[in-house]
Order: structure tokens, then sequence, then C-alpha cells
């Protein structure tokens, strides 16, 4: 008996040392950590987050449903110039056909993801500063913010221009975007109305005027593709150019594309990256980081668009891409005017006729990898630009078809002769028709229609949309609405 | 005085008749006459004891003091008999649970009389031997409260399980599934497009039982983790006496059922080319063509769908000696399904063995190792999946019928290889139209892509048990459950999904690693027949580590590669995730019941779970019960005893809790990325440190009665579960830009409550032939009562079509749509009811003003989901159960099994494109449309490139359907082989029909489908997922 309560006693002390002490020992399991993903109190602990930290705003405006591609391919369906061949309902179909409504998908992954970036942006511009002295280094953090400020005007710009009313309807007195400038990480806030469009138009000069002050002129090497991919100067400059464009504020676009555009040929820019069209307008779309690409989002064969998401796979048909949209060879699309867009002209050279005869455009061509870059701003557009605010400002002159020349010449385009314009509006409208051929699939058609609150021309069986329509702009996204109470519909 | 006077003369008689030791003998026998082989036979109040032989017979040699005898058989009554003077005694057993009978509980088991709790008891021979993948896909109907639903047709796609409805908005309402004491993985476990459902590890041939704990006083035991109900699965153990061996077989067909009936060639020509014209398209848009003489009439769901062949096999060897019993098991099943290329193999074996060292000391352990393999295109009928386009669900009905699916030369040969499929610029070849026909050819799909799942499991425990004193065990167990996944996916770069990669091979290996350790001291003693006394106190400690890993190939160096380990130029990560989570608990349990008559219990448990920030950690869960037997009271027995012999009134409430959240879910993450070749950090999660556990709180109260000496048995039971506390992703501006717009907090509430009825009849007897019935139905409701803010909580299917609502007083992910009022029959166009009233009509050749208003034909806005959209009803059943028939006579049985539900609404999206009027094939209904011939047509005039007027851009209520049906699920017909006992112990060949017939007036597939799986917030929606099949089965159990 002795010995059956020893041998008990026995194994019950060993139990109880291992459930005791062994559960002493995992209590450190109930406090485990991600090994994969960081902890939000020790993002900006060393100088390499930082950069991490801003790469990743980048990475999240390059997203598939934003900037990287579809808010491009959106905006440029809704034009003239594209006709859809899938009837694919999550490829664009209700955008090109003018049919979203509120809950339509892209109306509101284009939000979101504008948001997102946003704040981050925001979370950024808190973050770093509150913990500067882990930089510790001012002048980087100054270059540091203006790249978040830069991308925040990006964001903000590129959202403006298709929710809301243009800035020259009304000289930005309808409703804009709600303006979110705060970090937002808890659950509060849910409720904030719509600023106006100018209120928007303000906060994007204001970034873009911080970003313009605060940026780095250039990376060094000059080679280094940071030139391209990461924001500096003169990309500050360039786009404070477009937005001026777009409000009806030609002087001052012109201020700020002189910045980079000097008063007569070579047009090259004097300051920060000596910024200058490529000699063939196709290098461009092989070499993604010559000194014409201003700034574009990269991607690579470990960094690709995603499923559904390059501008290849919209453009390019199978099996390079999935053929989604080809051009539009009738009526209104740009590729049927002959005249203006000759047949020798070398931007031809980026269209292709597919087997099934009908005209894709080639400029995305690196399928079914899509490694080509998102092209954001080219120096083409600011020499554009820069032309049509001297046409709109001092009429007629030769310096706007100089510049129109340089941009029409170096793809064998026929020059114009100062003596081809009548007037200004001659002369504007060559230069909005020379935009369609030149930038052709890279996002500008609707920011170009719509600032002159022209309508939406007429394309296969989609009718035309005035810009008194209410489908002339997307409508604020359904999940928005929901949840935010002040937000105030589009009419 | 009479009684007592008896009772002592009885006694007198007993022991001057037992004085000596003595041999006694007879038959153990069902109540159908069938010999119970290896039925244990005990002399009561002694260890002696003895089994049956192969032919039911027993001897046993009876001491002086035993005057009875007790008789125990698993799935039939225990027996006790007072031995008289006759040393022949021939038994016959009655089938079911009676009361003495133990239940298997959390953590023990108690006696089915003293249990207050609600627990069912599935038994596993009530669900072997049937077509499935795993065991839960056979528990349908068969206990009251619990619905099991299976989505559709893909093979081992793991079935929708709600014990008493959905328990959470956000977390898993999938029970926790234990097996033998180690709780498991349930839900989806693959990482591609075949289906994997970690119970299929499980071969639903060495389940002994099921008890399924429904309510607090059952389940909180289990704690945090019991709210969605618990599942005890038990495995049969060996019993000792002669060595048991079987074998079981089965082998069946299987096809589809219900495939949308679509237009032929001429009819989708016919269709097609009025809506172009109406379109204002210039001349007929499709063609007619023909191949080597051939018209093309291509139908599709042909190519799609098959007669799968499946076989099924196990092997199973039991017995042991005094002092060792085992139980071994080996099983092999390889099925065929209905779609083509969708498979599933199983290999499994298990090893259940108990030792008696001592007469106090008992060791015992399990070893099971399952190894599976699921094979499936895409089928686009997995959560998630429904709008793939390479999803050959939808594929079989959205394709034209003018093209063949091959090429062929002049002479109508098909042409060899690649170049013998039907593709062009990435679609199916338009051949001669000129307009697309169809997304994708489904046969280069089928044929060159591949997806596997494979896993492997072992799930493996020992224990160690010794009786302290009397009454008194200490139980200590540590159990491993390992499931390991291997995800091989191969696109080929030639059509389909790999077309935009220019190939893709992935391949994610997953590993789930779980311990668990338990301890228990279990205390149980009646005192003088008067005070039955149960106590348990335990610790339980459980860690889970998941890790994921993989990559994804691309850009293929050669179409010669078919696998990820062939070349390719480019190589991703993919699926890198990396968790853990630690739970350790205390727990106990308190039993009286005085003359087992009045009976009381107490459940307690303490739990500190991981993923919850510190502070928030630490929970207290309980259930109190009670119950009365009334019928032991002697005015019962004096009374109405003779024929209503048990009655019993029981009632529980307690409060349970909800864990399931992500192991990291309470932290702010960033992930970390690249931009071009750069690093990155972005926010990826929003966290909450006040985040805690769901909590449920249950009341139940019913009764359990027995009339006719327990011929009929029933039970009743009313519950009401009130959730709090709910985790709701609760929705935050998108322009604040939080990751997916949402953060977790405890914020909402609902409640579940409803009645439960079963019963078990033997409802008719006469010489060999037998009838017994056993019918039951839940009816239930439920009810939202808090969401965060009060905000509706919208929810899509595959991220694309918002179906569901989650708002305050209706039921959970209620189907939500906008009202639609048919067709105008002045001008063809659909009829939409906006918020205010109005009523708008669509016109897609309206240029731009497509929209406009019934009443003076002016423009207006397009309707949108959320400004117009209405609840059309709640997508859960409000009743539902099962009812099981078996008729035996002789040596033949038969059993058929029914279910049922209803009350619900469907949203059938499929029909938004099965009436689609892009190139999309219609469904024949679309015939009826209207035209200026046909202005009563319920189908709006056709014009081409319409996705809205029948629902492909927002969700109508045209495509809400009721979800009510009978189904008649299994007919077995059974015969057992007399001349067979010749040879062997016993043989019976059965046959079987699934899914044998349905009844219903839904259109879609089947009114069980479920194209979001297991998710809360979007049950009872079809869309575009692959129908149910039916299965013709013949099987063979063959005893030794």
């Amino acid at each position: 008996m002795n010995t059956k309560i020893f041998k008990f006693s026995l194994l019950a002390a060993f139990l109880l040392v291992a459930i005791g002490s062994g559960t002493g020992c995992r209590k450190e399991l109930l406090t485990a950590l991600p090994e994969n993903q960081l902890a939000e109190a020790v993002s900006f602990e060393t100088p390499d987050r930082f950069l991490s930290l801003l790469n990743g705003i980048y990475s999240q405006c390059k997203q598939g449903n934003f900037l990287g591609s579809r808010y491009s391919v959106f905006t440029d369906v809704r034009g003239e110039e594209f006709l859809n061949e899938t009837g694919n309902g999550v490829t664009g179909l209700q955008t090109w056909n003018h049919t979203v409504v509120e809950s339509t998908n892209e109306v509101n992954y284009i939000w979101n993801a504008g948001y997102q970036t946003i704040n981050s942006i925001n979370i950024y511009l808190e973050g770093a500063q509150a913990n500067s002295r882990n930089l510790g280094n001012d002048a980087l953090l100054a270059n540091y913010l203006g790249e978040a400020r830069f991308i925040r005007a990006l964001c903000y710009h590129s959202m403006v221009l298709i929710y809301c009313r243009p800035y020259t309807d009304g000289n930005g007195s309808n409703l804009g975007l709600p303006l979110r400038l705060k970090a937002e990480r808890l659950a509060i806030d849910n409720d904030l109305a719509r600023s106006t469009v100018a209120e928007v138009y303000a906060q994007i000069l204001d970034d873009l005027n911080f970003a313009e002050t605060n940026l780095p002129q250039s990376y060094t090497p000059a080679t280094d593709m940071r030139n391209t991919t990461r924001a500096h100067k003169n990309a500050a400059i360039a786009l404070k150019a477009r937005v001026y464009l777009g409000m009806d504020r030609y002087t001052d676009a012109l201020a700020e594309a002189n910045k980079l555009v000097p008063a007569t040929a070579p047009f090259k820019a004097t300051t920060g990256i000596q910024h200058e069209l490529q000699a063939n307008v196709k290098t461009v779309f092989t070499n993604y980081t010559t000194t014409e690409s201003i700034f574009s989002f990269p991607f690579t064969t470990n960094n690709l668009p995603g499923t559904q998401n390059a501008l290849g796979y919209y453009y390019n048909p199978a099996p390079r891409g999935n053929g989604e949209y080809s051009l539009n060879k009738a009526g209104s699309g740009i590729v049927a005017d002959s005249v203006a867009f000759a047949v020798s002209d070398d931007r031809r050279g980026l269209i292709i006729i597919h087997t099934n005869n009908k005209p894709y455009l080639n400029k995305f061509a690196a399928g079914p990898q899509s490694t080509d870059y998102g092209p954001m701003i080219r120096y083409a557009e600011v020499l554009l630009t820069a032309a049509e605010s001297e046409a709109r400002v001092n009429g007629v002159n030769q310096r706007a078809v100089d510049l129109l020349n340089a941009v029409r010449t170096r793809s064998k385009g026929s020059a114009y002769a100062l003596t081809d314009f009548a007037d200004a509006n001659a002369l504007v409208a060559a230069l909005l028709k020379e935009r369609r051929i030149e930038f052709l699939g890279e996002g500008l058609r609707n920011f170009d229609i719509m600032r002159l609150n022209n309508p939406f021309p007429a394309k296969a069986n989609v009718a035309a949309i005035p810009s008194s329509s209410n489908t002339y702009i997307w409508p604020m996204p359904s999940g928005e609405r929901q949840v935010n109470k002040l937000l105030q519909p589009n009419p | 005085m009479n009684r007592i006077i008896t009772t002592l003369c009885f006694l007198l008689f007993v022991v001057a008749s037992a004085m000596a030791q003595r041999s006694i003998n007879g038959t153990v026998t069902s109540s159908e006459g069938e010999a119970l082989v290896g039925a244990t036979v005990l002399v009561k109040g002694t260890t002696r004891g003895t089994v049956t032989d192969i032919n039911g017979r027993y001897t046993l040699e009876v001491p002086a003091n035993g005057t009875t005898i007790v008789v125990k058989y698993t799935g039939y009554s225990t027996m006790e008999l007072p031995l008289g003077t006759s040393n022949v005694v021939d038994l016959v057993l009655a089938d079911g649970t009676t009361l003495d009978e133990a239940v298997v509980v959390g953590y023990g088991t108690q006696q089915k009389r003293t249990i207050t709790g609600t627990v069912s008891t599935i038994k596993g021979s009530d669900i072997a031997q049937l077509p499935a993948q795993s065991f839960d896909q056979l528990l349908q109907g068969r206990s009251p409260g619990v619905n099991i639903n299976i989505p559709n047709g893909v093979l081992n796609n793991p079935p929708v399980i709600r014990i008493r409805g959905i328990n959470s908005i956000n977390l898993s309402s999938i029970p926790l599934i234990v097996i033998d004491g180690v709780p498991t993985y349930t839900n989806q476990f693959s990482q591609n497009s075949a289906a994997n459902n970690p119970l299929s590890s499980i071969d639903p041939n060495d389940i002994e039982s099921v008890e399924v704990l429904k309510d607090a006083a059952a389940a909180a035991i289990y704690g945090s983790r019991a709210s969605a109900g618990v599942m005890l699965i038990t495995t049969k153990r060996g019993k000792s006496g002669k060595t048991q061996l079987s074998y079981n077989n089965w082998v069946s067909w299987t096809q589809a059922t219900r495939v949308p009936e679509v237009l032929n060639a001429d009819q989708y020509l016919e269709v097609k080319n009025e809506a172009a014209a109406n379109a204002n398209l210039a001349g007929p848009q499709y063609f007619l063509d023909t191949i080597g003489g051939r018209k093309v009439d291509t139908r599709w769901a042909d190519y799609i769908y098959r007669t799968g062949l499946s076989h099924n096999h196990n092997l199973g060897i039991s017995g042991g000696s005094d002092k060792t019993t085992y139980y071994l098991s080996l099983g092999f099943t390889d099925q065929e399904g209905m779609i083509v290329g969708n498979s599933f193999q199983r290999m499994n074996s298990r090893l259940n063995f108990d030792h008696k060292v001592t007469k106090r000391f008992k060791v015992g352990g399990t070893v099971s190792y399952s190894e599976s393999k699921n094979e499936a295109p895409n089928t686009g009928s997995l959560e998630g999946g429904a709008f793939a386009t390479a999803g050959i669900g939808r594929l079989a009905f959205v394709l034209s019928p003018l093209v063949d699916p091959y090429k062929y030369d002049a002479d109508g040969n098909r042409l060899p290889g690649l170049s013998g499929y039907n593709v062009a610029n990435g679609a199916l070849g338009v051949g001669k139209n000129k307009q697309s026909v169809g997304f994708l050819n489904p046969l280069p799909i089928i044929d060159l892509n591949r997806n596997v799942s494979g896993g492997n499991q072992i799930q493996a425990n020992a224990f160690a048990q010794y009786q302290i004193i009397e009454g008194l065990n200490f139980r200590t167990q540590y159990g491993v459950d390992n499931l390991n996944g291997s995800n091989e996916q191969f696109w080929h770069p030639f059509h389909g999904d790999g077309l935009s990669s220019n190939g893709n091979a992935t391949n994610i290996q997953v590993a789930n690693r779980r311990w668990n350790f338990q301890n228990t001291l279990d205390y149980n003693r009646t005192f003088g027949d008067v005070h039955s006394i149960g106590a348990l106190v335990g610790h339980e400690e459980q860690a889970t580590t998941t890790e994921g890993w993989g990559a994804s190939r691309t850009n293929i160096a050669d179409p010669f590669f078919s696998t990820f380990q062939g070349n390719f130029t480019t190589i991703d990560p993919v699926a890198n995730f990396q968790t853990k989570n630690y739970l350790l608990s205390y727990f106990g349990r308190l039993n009286y019941a005085f003359r087992n008559r009045y009976m009381v219990t107490a459940n307690l448990r303490h739990d500190e779970y991981s993923a919850f920030a510190p502070g928030n950690q630490k929970g207290i869960f309980w259930g109190v019960s009670g119950g009365w037997t009334v019928s032991d009271e002697g005015f019962w027995k004096n009374t109405i005893g003779d024929w209503f012999n048990y009655f019993k009134i029981r009632a529980s409430y307690g409060t349970v809790g909800n864990n399931a959240i992500g192991d990291f879910q309470s932290q702010y993450l960033y992930n970390s990325g690249l931009y071009g070749a750069a690093p990155t950090f972005t926010w990826t999660q929003a966290g909450n440190t006040d985040l805690s556990w769901e909590t449920s709180k249950k009341f139940d109260a019913g009764i359990v009665f027995g009339f006719k000496n327990d011929r009929i048995q029933g039970e009743y039971t009313y519950f009401s579960n009130l959730i709090d506390g709910l985790i709701l992703f609760a929705p935050q501006s998108p322009s604040r830009g939080i990751p997916g717009s949402t953060i977790p907090i405890n914020v909402g509430s609902m409640i579940n409550k409803g009645h439960e009825f079963a019963l078990d009849v033997v409802a008719f007897r006469a010489g060999k032939f037998t009838w017994k019935t056993r019918p039951n139905i839940t009816f239930m409701s439920n009810e939202v009562t808090e969401l965060y803010n009060d905000s509706d909580i919208l929810a899509t299917t595959s991220g694309l079509e918002t179906t569901n609502i989650t708002r305050i007083s209706e039921a959970v992910g209620s189907i939500y749509a906008v009202p639609t009022l048919g067709v105008n029959p002045e001008n063809g166009r659909r009829l939409f009811v906006k918020k205010d009233g109005t009523v708008v009509q669509y016109n897609h050749a309206g240029g731009a003003t497509r929209w406009t208003k019934l009443e003076d034909g002016s423009a207006t806005s397009a309707p949108s989901l959320v400004a117009d959209g209405v609840v059309q009803g709640t997508a859960l059943p409000k009743w539902y159960g099962g009812w099981e028939n078996t008729f035996t006579y002789g040596n033949i049985d038969l059993n058929i099994q029914m279910n049922y539900a209803g009350g619900n609404v469907i949203y059938n999206g499929s029909k938004a494109g099965l009436r689609d009027q892009r190139f999309w094939n219609n469904n024949t209904d679309v015939l009826n449309r209207w035209t200026e011939n046909n202005t009563g047509g319920t189908i709006p005039r056709v014009v081409f490139g319409d996705n809205i007027s029948n629902g492909s851009a927002f969700a109508i209520s045209e495509n809400v359907e009721k979800g009510d049906f009978l189904r008649i699920r299994n007919i077995t017909l059974g015969y057992k082989i007399p001349f067979a006992s010749k040879y062997f112990s016993s043989l019976r060949v059965y046959g079987n029909v699934n899914n044998a017939f349905l009844f219903t007036n839904y259109t879609g597939t089947d009114p069980e489908v479920s194209s979001n799986g297991n998710n809360n917030r979007t049950p009872g929606v079809d869309r575009n997922t692959v129908p149910m099949s039916r299965t013709f089965l013949l099987g063979l159990n063959l005893n030794f």
C-alpha cells in the first residue's frame, strides 16, 4: 500500500510540475507578436522604415485599382478613343458606356484606393514628424514630407476630376471631395461633408507648393530610376502646370510650365533633372526611365500589376493581354483622323492591327507579364501645356507653334506654320488634337474633355453625354454614402 | 406492507436460487431476430462477464451472489434481467439509446437519464456506408436544431453547418468539432479552386457516435469556443473477445441534377439578333454554322458534366483480451465528381488502443493518419469565386451554342493539339459571328489546367487514467493534430487564367500544428441509490500554429513544363502567412441527482486566449441546468405510468463565447511588399486592443418523454440565444482610408430563438415487419438587435455583387434588392421602384436617357441598391428538419430519409446571368420576352448589351425566390443474404440513391445552394455555381 501511495504521489508530483511550471513558461504564448508583420508601435523606429513607409505610399498609389492602371483605363475609356470588346462588367464596361451607378465596383474601388493612399500619407506626415529624431536628418525629412504631399496632391487631383464637376463649371463652386488631412486610425470621425471643388484645388496647390519647395532637385546618378519613380521638384512643377490648366488659370499654368521649358528651342529643362523629349517617342515605352518620363509608376516581374490590373491587359490583344478595348477606328476616334494623325506618323507605330482587323493600342506592349511602367507625367505634356497656355494667354504666337511642332515633328508629323491658325481657337484645337494623338491611352482624355466642359462623344452604340448630364461625372460611391452621413450625393 | 412482503419473498427466492455458482447460457438477439455479435454480458455487481459469439451465443459462469445479468450492445438498449431458475437465458435487446446508456459529454460521459443539457446523439452506423467525402455532409436532417447544407456538387466542398442558426456575424458559425477529445480544424482548407474540407480526413466508418451539444449547460465546459455549439466525435474502440473483421465497400455513380435549360442554336440566333436589331446594330450579328455538314449547336453543359464513378473500401479489425483492446481500420476511397476533372481520394488508417495496466491504472491512445487529394477545375463555385471568368459552373450555361469547342479541317476532322481548340483573342473563338460568343473556352481549361489540394493529417493522442479511490479518477491526455496541405495549381499559357501570365504554376504549402494537453480529476459516486454525485475539475492548454508559404512561377520557359518544378522566368512569393494562438483553461463541472429524479448540473470554465490584447484575455463562462423526471414520482407511476412511462422536464441557462478571430486581430499591423525593387511597409490591419470574445447567453427549456414503454420517444425544446458583443468590422467611411474601411469592435447583438421537436417511434411491429419513424423539425428565427452606429452592413457575393444586408430587426444576411414590377406591357421595359415610390423604367437603347419615369416618360437617374434597395426576406430557413423511416422485414431493410427547410428566400443571381442580353446564352424562359406581338411577355424587350434589366448590374427583386423544399435525401434498400452465414458472420448488400427527389418551386440549381460557402453575411445566394449531384450506389457489408 505504501509503495502505491508513493507511486501515486510521484506521478501526481510529476504532473503538477508539468502542468504548473510548464504553464508558467507557456504563458509567453499569450503575448505572441506576428513574425511577418510589423507592429504599428515600431513602424517609425529606424531610418530604413521611414523610407519603407514612404515607398509603401507610392505602392498604394500605384495599386491596380488606382493610378497604376485602372484609373488611367477608366478615365480614358469614358472618352471616344476606345471600344469595349469583352462586355465584361469588371473591366470597365459600365464606365465605358456611361451606366455606372453609385454601387458600381469601380466607383467604389477607385475611391477606396485613393483615400487609403491619402490616409497613409496623413499618417506618414504626422508620424514622421513626431518621430523625426529616429530619422535624424532634417533635410531628408523635408524631402520625404515633400514626396508624401506630392502624392497627396496627385491623389486628390485624380479623384476630383472624376467624382466632381469640373473646376471650370462654376469656378470650383460645386461639391468637391471630403478633404481628409489628418491621420485616421480609430473608429471615430466617419462623418465629413464635402468641401467645394475650389477648396480641394486650394489644398492640391498648397501640397504642390510645399512639395516644390521641399523635394530634391534630382537623385544621383542621373540614371537612377528614382528620377522617374520618385517625386522631385520638376514633377511637382509639371503636375502644378496640369492642375492650373484644368482650372482655366492659363497664366499660372504657363508660369509653372516655363519653369521647365525654355523660351526657345531646344526645349529642355534647365533646373533639376534635364527633362527633354526623346528622339523617338517609342523609346519612352521601352526605356521607362528616360529624361522624358518625369514621373511614372514602376512595375517589375517581382512587382507586377496583378490580375486584370495591367494597362497591357486592357489594351493588348491576346496573348499579351486580354484585348478588353480596341481603338475606335470609326467616327469620333482619333485613329480615324488620317489628316492630323497621318499614316506616316511614328505614333501610328504604337498601334497594331490585330488578326481581327481591329486596331489596338500597343504602348504597353510587354505582355503577358506587364512590366510596362504606368506613365503619369511626360515632358511632352509640359510642352503642350506650355503651348496651350501660351495660345490662350497670348493668342496665336510662334512659341506656341514651336512647342506644338516639337512634340509633333519628332514623330514625323507635319509641322504647323504660324499661318495655319486663323485665331487662338484654331491653335488650341490643334493642340487638343495633338494631345489626343500623343497621349492616347495615357489617362488624360477625361481631363481634356471635362476641363472644357465638352460632351463625351458618341461611340459604337453609346450615345454622347453632354456636360449637363448627371452621368457626366461619377456618383458618390455607395460605400461612402452608407457610412458618411454628411456626404452630399452628386445631383 | 404488501409490497414489502412481496419484495422480501422475491429476495429470498433469488438468494435461494443463487446459492451456488452455476453456468447459464443463451443467445442475444435484436428485436428483428438478428444475432448480436460481440454483445457484452455481465453479472451485475461483479467483474465477471463475456461477449457473445458470431451466433449471438454466450456462456457465463454466475457466482453464488450473482442475481442479475446486464447485457450491453452499442446502439441498443442496455438490458438488466434478474436471473430466475432457468440456466438458459435468451435476451432480446431493443434498439435505440436508452436512458442508462452513456452519452459522451465534454471531458467525460454521463448517463442519458441524468443529463439536463441538450445533447443529441447521432449514431455512427446511421451515417456510415453513404456516398460522401466527409461525415458532416451526412448529418443533414438527423438531429433537431442542426441544419446542414451542401453548397453544391463540387466534391468535398465543406457543408454549411449551423446549430440553431447563425451564431455570429463576422466570426465562424461552424461548431467546435472535437475528435476523441482534441478540437480539430474546420472550413475550407484549399488554397486553389479544388475544394478541401479538413473533416474529410476522418473515415465516416470509423465513427462510433456524434454528440451535438446545443445549449449552455452542455457546451459551457468548452467556454470561449462554444457559441456555435459543439460536436463531439467519438471513434470506435475495440471490445474484448473474439477478433471481429469487417469489410465495407460501395460503388457509386454521380450525375448533375437540374442543369439550367438554355437556348439552342436556332433560339439563340433568334433572340440575340432580335436584341441586336433592338440595339440599332446594323444587320444580324450572329449566324448559324456547320462543320462537315453538321449544324453547330453546342450543349456546353454536356462537356462539363459527366457521370462520375466512385468506390469506397473500409477494412476494420477489432478485438482484444480482458486487458487490451484495439480497433484498427484501413480505408480507401476514390471518388469522381459530376464535374469533369473533379475527384477525391483518401487513404486512411486508425489504431485505437486501450490497455489496463492494473485494476486501477489504464492507458490508451489513438493514432490516425489520413492522406487525401482533391482535384477540380475552376468551378467558380467556392466562396469568392462566383465571377471567375474561368469558372465552369457559369461557362456551362453562358456560352453561345453557335460555336463548337473545337476547330476542324475542311474534312471535318478535329485539328491536332492546341490548334484543335476553338479560341481566339484570349476568348472562345467567334467563328462567323460579329460579336463575342463567350468569355473562355472551358475545354482547354479542363484539359490543360490542374488544381490539386492535397492534405495529410495526423491526429494522435495518448492518455493515462488512474483510479485514486473508488469513483475518483485522474486522467491526463496529450494530443496532437497536425494538418498539412499541399496545393498545386498549374495554368497553361494557352488559354484562360494562365494566358495573362504566360503560364502560371503556384504551389502553396500549409501547415497547421496543434498540441493539446488535458488533465482532469473526475469523481462519480452514488450513495445508497439516492444521491448521485459527479464532480470534475480540469486543466487544458492548447497551442496552434498556422503557417503557409508558397510561390507563383510565371512566364513559362517552354510549354513542355506543366509543374512548378519546371522552368519559368519569374517567381513571386504567395500565401505567406504565419500565425499562432494559445488557449489556457481551467474548468469544472458538478452534477447532483437525487434518486435520479431531481438533477442539477453546473459548469464553469475560465479561458485565457492569446488573440486578445493583454487585459482582455481572461473570461469566465458558465452554465447551470436542472431536470426533474416527473414520471419517477409515485403519483405518476400509479396513474398514467403504464402508458406514459417517461417524462422529464429540464431547463438551462449560461454564457459561452466565440473567440474565432484572427490570431493577431487586436493589433495594428503593417505588411511589407515592394515598390519596384524597393521594400515597403503598408498599413494593412486596423486592430483594437479592447477586443474581446463574443458572448452568447443561452436559455433552454424542454421536455423529454416516452410512451408505451418507450415505443414512442420524443423531445421538445425551446431555446433562446442572445449573442452580445458581436465583433463587427465596423464600417468606417472609406474616405478615412482605414484598411478595408473597417475596424473590429465588440458592438453588435442578435438573438436566435426557436422550438425543436423530435420523435422516435416504433410505428408498427408485427412478426418480422417493423416500421420505425423518426421525424424532427425546428422552427426558429434570427433577429439582429444592435449594430455599430445602427449602420447596415452590406455584403457582396465574391466581392462584386451586393446581395445581402445585415440590418437591425432583420435576420443576419437578409436578401437585399431593388424592387421590380415586371415588364411594362406598353414598351417591354423592366419597371423598377425607387425608394420614394417612383416607378422608373429602363431602355438600354435609350442613349443618354435610358432611365425614364413611368408616369411621364421624363428622364431620371438610375436607381441604386444602396438608395433604393429593400429587404426581400431572410435567407435563413425559418423551419427545417428531417424525417427518417426505416422498414425491416426479415432480412430486408428499407430506409428513407428526407430533409426539408423553408421560410427563407434565395437570391437567384444565376438567373440574372441566364437572362443577360450580352452574348450570354439565356434560359429558355427568355423565349417569352416582350415583343410588339407578345406584349404580355414576362422578360423585358431584349436589347443587345443590356446587363441592367435582368439584374446583372445590381440585384433586383425579380430574382428573389422562395427557398421551401422537401428532399428525399437518401433511399437505402438492404438485404442480408441468409445463406452467406455459412461462410461469414453476416453479409448485407444494399443500394442507395442519394438526393433522390427534390420537391420545390425554386427555379435555380438547388434551394440548399451556397455560393458563398460558410459566410454568415451572405447566405442564400445562388450565383454561377454548379448544381447539386444525384448518386446511385451499390454496397456491401461483410462481417467475418
